[in-house]
């Protein structure tokens, strides 16, 4: 067994248990263990734009001690805000020494974060550590005839300094999906904006992307919706349907599950393992009339 | 991101208003380097929240025109950085956008009015607002 250290998020605790659950035993069919990193602490969940605000640098860079205290170098994160909010903050305080002096004098009662921790996203360790080759030939269930869509949303690839693909044309997901076996279902919308948190502040917003979004997959004919983020599934679940709260006994959408769920799929793990019943739009018939049991 | 090519050949320092001198110092940008291409408009996905579109934001403040204060297009802004990564002249106007929001909150006043919290919302949501529409 690999370990390698890993930050787990709140969301990946919570409404998307199966997020984790599923990562822990796909990685573990592949020889690999996720360590959750000791007394972790919120990412801060946005990264700030602004240039004079180093108080926002703070989580994410106690978080970096914790990873140096283990004598680790890299941190890997499933959920795509965690992962960009962490790994633009690394940049930013290596980018100037002053900042970090700064922050670590702030924190006096922590040891001093020194640099060096680097922020890795799951599938890039999928695919630049593990490879897809490798993932192919652990293949149990091999997903021939189901068509998935995946969707990017914004925190995986944007800024470019952080992304781990093309910002317009990733191929990250879509070549994982294809070694597993699925088509990769292509749409102009997966790199677009689901309304992130402005589902609480401008629902309608969210709505209005949302209906594009699944609009386009359906269009092509999509089984599965695919994603990397708590909240780019629960945007993309919840305004799916007109009136969904009032209609919640008859949701018949197109599933929206994680990235890691359809890999341990894939990978044979069992049932109970892969947090399906945690989806507000149960994938298991589509998947059982594709794959099979 | 393309090479920022600045904006001084635009630039009357002598009657840019403050509110444009803190824009650019709170959000490190040029906004004199933009050329109103309009690519940031074109790619955002959520214009039709926005008076105003990206670029004409930037323009507006580049006029040193009082009206993009009043402006709710910030508020919309979900910081996606579609525009980011597709400015040819390297602006990040995702945090011009929230300069803007910044003038405001920092005065003590909120952009964010609680709704219902709809239930099963993740806390994602829920602090990602907060910090963005908050003071």
């Amino acid at each position: 067994m690999t370990r390698i250290p890993y930050f787990p998020g709140c969301a990946l605790k919570d409404q998307a248990a199966g997020f984790e659950r599923a990562a822990r035993a796909a990685l573990e069919k592949l020889g690999w263990e996720l360590a959750e990193l000791p007394r972790w602490n919120c990412c801060g969940t946005v990264y700030s734009l602004s240039s004079d605000d180093l108080m926002r640098h703070v989580a994410p860079v106690r978080n970096f001690i914790r990873v140096q205290e283990l004598g680790e170098e890299k941190l890997v994160a499933l959920c795509a805000m965690c992962y960009n909010t962490l790994r633009r903050s690394s940049l930013f305080v290596a980018e100037d020494p002053e900042r970090l002096r700064r922050i670590n004098a702030f924190m006096d009662e922590e040891p001093d974060y020194e640099g060096g921790v680097e922020v890795l996203h799951l599938l890039q360790l999928l695919r630049d550590e593990i490879g897809y080759e490798e993932i192919e030939a652990k293949v149990e269930r091999p997903l021939y005839g189901l068509r998935v869509a995946p969707y990017y949303g914004c925190m995986l690839l944007r800024p470019r300094e952080v992304g781990i693909d093309d910002p317009d044309r990733p191929e990250v997901m879509e070549l994982l999906f294809e070694y597993l076996g699925a088509e990769a279902v292509d749409s102009p919308h997966k790199v677009e904006c689901c309304g992130a948190y402005q589902t609480v502040s401008n629902p309608w917003i969210a709505r209005e992307r949302v209906r594009e979004i699944v609009g386009a997959a359906a269009r092509r004919g999509a089984d599965l919706i695919v994603t990397s983020c708590p909240l780019c599934t629960y945007n993309l679940e919840q305004h799916q349907l007109p009136n969904t709260r009032e209609e919640k006994g008859a949701r018949n959408g197109i599933p929206v599950i994680y990235f890691t769920q359809l890999l341990a799929f894939a990978l044979g793990v069992q049932d109970e393992e892969l947090g399906f019943e945690g989806a507000a739009i149960d994938p298991r018939p589509v998947l059982a009339q594709r794959v099979g049991g | 991101m393309a090479e920022v090519i600045k904006g001084d050949a635009l630039r009357i320092p002598s009657r840019e208003p403050e509110f444009v001198r803190r824009v650019e110092e709170l959000s490190g940008e040029d906004v004199f380097a933009c050329y109103q291409c309009g690519k940031c408009s074109a790619g955002c996905p959520f214009t039709t929240g926005m008076d105003l579109l990206p670029a004409e934001v930037l323009r507006l403040l580049q006029l040193g025109d009082e009206r993009v204060l009043e402006s709710r297009s910030p508020w919309v802004c979900a910081s996606c950085l579609a525009c980011e990564v597709r400015c040819p002249k390297g602006v990040d106007i995702a945090k011009v956008m929230e300069a803007l929001r910044l003038l405001v909150l920092r005065k003590g006043e909120t952009g964010l009015t609680w709704r219902e919290i709809p239930p099963g919302v993740p806390q994602i949501a829920l602090v990602g607002a907060t910090r963005k529409l908050t003071p």
